[in-house]
């Protein structure tokens, strides 16, 4: 173990963002309850979890823009307390909204965006028109933000973070309400900054998104982070290799499936679908099939799924991360 | 700090309703209040005044009286039928009308009352007190003046019992010419007791209009308090639109994006009111030449404090809504008690003491020191002073209501 500033940096590894002892509260909720986890160079960072389990106030303090009540954050070995403004010009903050001038051009945008990091202007306009053109944007640099579409605005809002070439980019559910097109482009360049060796922390609440993108995640919930590891790991830790989905005829009343007779799986029931998890699907799909046949339900599809970060999630907190 | 300022007003400048509404609706009122005021063409000379007269008594005092009323320049007479000038004032046509009775010639010789009445429309009484006030000096003078006469003819004719009519004739007419050589042709004040002489220190010339000056500063500083309001809500747009956190993500300080916004906010200000002065010197001949540096210091100070209250207002709110409404109902008030609205000088002198808590008060008396009283720059440095003061307290206000409530909320 080293120490950078006092805070403990796990040993032989390119650390570039250490968090540690996170907390935070607002009024009586506690939003982050003693949240650690450490980031290496060039890695994408997922945190994953539902609406209010706390990534949005990670960011904003690993952003700047709010301070912990306890705990320490080092980013590049500056520390965010002391030296925030330093922290400030290594990082790049996608945020959640698309924080553009509506009024003003695409390159407009940039230009204003890029002159509150002080680059030199000839410097400015390169990045900008290379920016431009890694979003597909290149046409439409000289039209005012007002008339794109929202995966446009979304690709200039990544571009607004990347001006001035940060070393870690905060991406806060860059995705959300976009077509698909937009989506894959968004991707393609993130993975091309992955591959260019930016460190990246995403949020999201599409396990799909953290699925791809990510190289290691955190599911967060209810301010504390309760798993994290590779994508492999959490299904390791989750002890849940599969799920049968199931969609029956009819509405089952809600008590059906906490009866006795279902008491060795874990359920989840939505209307008329329920999914059974399970670490051998082959070894408990027929025994599934006649409780619901003699508990007088009738199927009128069933499904096998390989775990995912969803039903990882439903395991380690029993709720579904949309809920 | 000049980014912020330099993208605002990029911004303000494309919103073409926000232009609009900055230079072109204060133009429009500007002129409305003008011709309001009378400022209009500030070298045209006051026009008499209108008076309808019933003469019932139709006697040759009464009609020689009449004809001394018309000649003056300062009232022009109308003679009407008593029924006709009752009507018209019903109909608010005219406001009153001057009715000489019968009996007043009678009443002349006796010195008893004269049977004179002046009726009016009571909700016009700003326009009779004029008339009043103009009647009053000339009116009591003719009679006096009568009377005189026929208490000097009835002397002659007691004492020299035998002068003919075309020597008395000869005597009266030395008299009164002697009576006009001191008192002037009009036959105006005489030089002690009998009226008061009035003689304006500062009064209209070819380059000094009051009414003009009013309606020029009292429209152009409550329209700039609507203009900055809105550049000062600006930043709550901006925190709804999330571009606030965006810019907080930055390294500029906090505090610096206020302190741009507030520059950009100072610097469309100074522009609408230089606009709006040079647009009076081109449509109603204002002289705005008189004194530049006093012009330049006074729409600084101003555009200052009123930016400055704008930005206020935003910082003690939570959305653009509310800054509306407040700025609406403050900036109405403070125009109202001010003097933006309704000129001071003919309000109560309550209200006149009252009208110093207004921005607008300062404002509009700055800008009377330059162009009306003509005063030197060291005595409107202090008006300004007043103003740059009101504009330092308010944004330090502002600096700890931003930082308490829109920062934490951003």
């Amino acid at each position: 173990m080293q120490y950078i500033r006092g805070i403990a940096i796990p040993d032989n590894q390119n650390i570039m963002i250490n968090v540690q002892n996170l907390c935070k509260k607002y009024k009586d909720i506690l939003a982050l309850d003693s949240v650690n986890f450490h980031i290496r160079q060039g890695e994408i960072y997922g945190l994953l979890g539902p609406n209010g389990a706390g990534k949005s106030t990670t960011i904003n303090i690993l952003s700047t823009v709010t301070l912990p009540d306890e705990g320490e954050v080092i980013l590049d070995s500056f520390n965010l307390r002391t030296h925030a403004d330093k922290c400030k010009n290594i990082l790049g903050v996608v945020p959640q909204e698309i924080s553009l001038y509506d009024e003003l051009t695409a390159l407009e945008n940039l230009y204003f965006w890029g002159g509150l990091y002080k680059i030199n202007r000839s410097e400015l306009k390169q990045r900008a028109s290379s920016l431009l053109d890694m979003m597909g944007l290149t046409d439409r640099k000289n039209d005012r933000i007002d008339t794109f579409s929202g995966g446009m605005k979304r690709r200039v809002n990544i571009a607004a973070a990347l001006l001035h070439s940060p070393k870690i980019l905060l991406m806060d559910e860059p995705t959300v309400g976009i077509d698909p097109h937009s989506r894959n482009l968004i991707f393609d360049v993130i993975e091309e900054l992955h591959s260019n060796g930016l460190t990246i922390i995403y949020t999201t609440h599409y396990m799909e998104e953290a699925e791809r993108l990510c190289d290691r995640i955190s599911i967060i919930d209810s301010g504390k982070i309760i798993a994290e590891g590779t994508l492999e790991e959490l299904r390791n830790i989750s002890n849940i290799k599969e799920s049968i989905h199931i969609d029956l005829t009819s509405i089952p009343d809600e008590n059906s499936f906490k009866a006795e007779l279902f008491s060795d799986f874990k359920i989840t029931q939505h209307e008329n679908s329920i999914d059974f998890f399970t670490t051998n699907s082959g070894r408990d799909l027929s025994k599934i099939i006649s409780l619901l046949t003699e508990s007088g339900h009738e199927i009128s599809s069933l499904e096998m799924r390989k775990a995912n970060l969803e039903t990882v999630f439903l395991n380690l907190t029993g709720r579904q991360l949309r809920d | 700090m000049l980014s912020i300022c330099i993208k605002d007003i990029k911004i303000f400048f494309i919103d073409k309703k926000a232009v609009m509404l900055t230079f072109l609706v204060p133009i429009t009122l500007i002129t409305l209040f003008a011709f309001a005021f009378g400022g209009i063409g500030a070298k045209q000379k006051s026009k008499p005044i209108y008076l309808p007269i019933t003469d019932l008594d139709n006697s040759s005092t009464s009609i020689n009286t009449i004809n001394q009323l018309d000649s003056l320049s300062s009232i022009r007479i109308d003679k009407m039928s008593l029924d006709d000038a009752v009507e018209k004032i019903k109909k608010g046509k005219i406001v009153g009308v001057l009715i000489f009775h019968e009996g007043y010639e009678d009443s002349m010789g006796n010195s008893g009352d004269m049977p004179i009445e002046l009726l009016y429309d009571q909700a016009r009484e700003i326009e009779i007190g004029i008339l009043r006030s103009v009647l009053a000096g000339n009116l009591y003078k003719f009679q006096g003046k009568s009377q005189v006469n026929d208490m000097i003819s009835e002397h002659i004719l007691e004492t020299y019992k035998g002068v003919s009519p075309g020597m008395l004739d000869t005597i009266m007419t030395n008299i009164g010419s002697f009576y006009n050589k001191q008192n002037g042709p009009e036959g105006s004040a005489p030089k002690m007791g009998s009226s008061l002489t009035l003689t304006p220190i500062i009064s209209e010339s070819d380059d000094r209009n009051l009414g003009l000056i009013q309606a020029v500063a009292g429209t152009a500083i409550m329209m700039l308090l609507f203009s900055v309001s809105s550049v000062g809500a600006g930043i709550l747009v901006e925190k709804d639109a999330g571009t606030l956190k965006r810019l907080l993500y930055s390294p500029i300080s906090p505090v610096h994006i206020l302190y741009g916004k507030m520059l950009a906010g100072n610097i469309i200000a100074v522009t609408q009111l230089s606009v709006m002065f040079l647009f009076s010197w081109i449509a109603f001949g204002l002289n705005i030449w008189i004194d530049i540096p006093s012009m330049m210091v006074m729409i600084m100070s101003t555009a200052f404090a009123c930016t400055s209250f704008g930005i206020f207002l935003a910082s003690i709110s939570q959305t653009e809504k509310q800054v509306d409404s407040m700025a609406t109902i403050v900036i109405l008030v403070m125009s109202g008690i001010g003097g933006s609205m309704i000129p001071l000088f003919v309000m109560p002198e309550i209200m006149q003491k009252i009208a110093v808590v207004s921005m607008n008060y300062w404002g509009i008396q700055g800008f009377y020191d330059i162009f009306w009283r003509q005063l030197p720059f060291t005595d409107v440095i202090i008006r300004a002073g007043v103003l740059f003061s009101i504009g330092i307290l308010m944004t330090a206000i502002s600096t700890f209501f931003y930082r308490r409530n829109i920062l934490r909320l951003a």
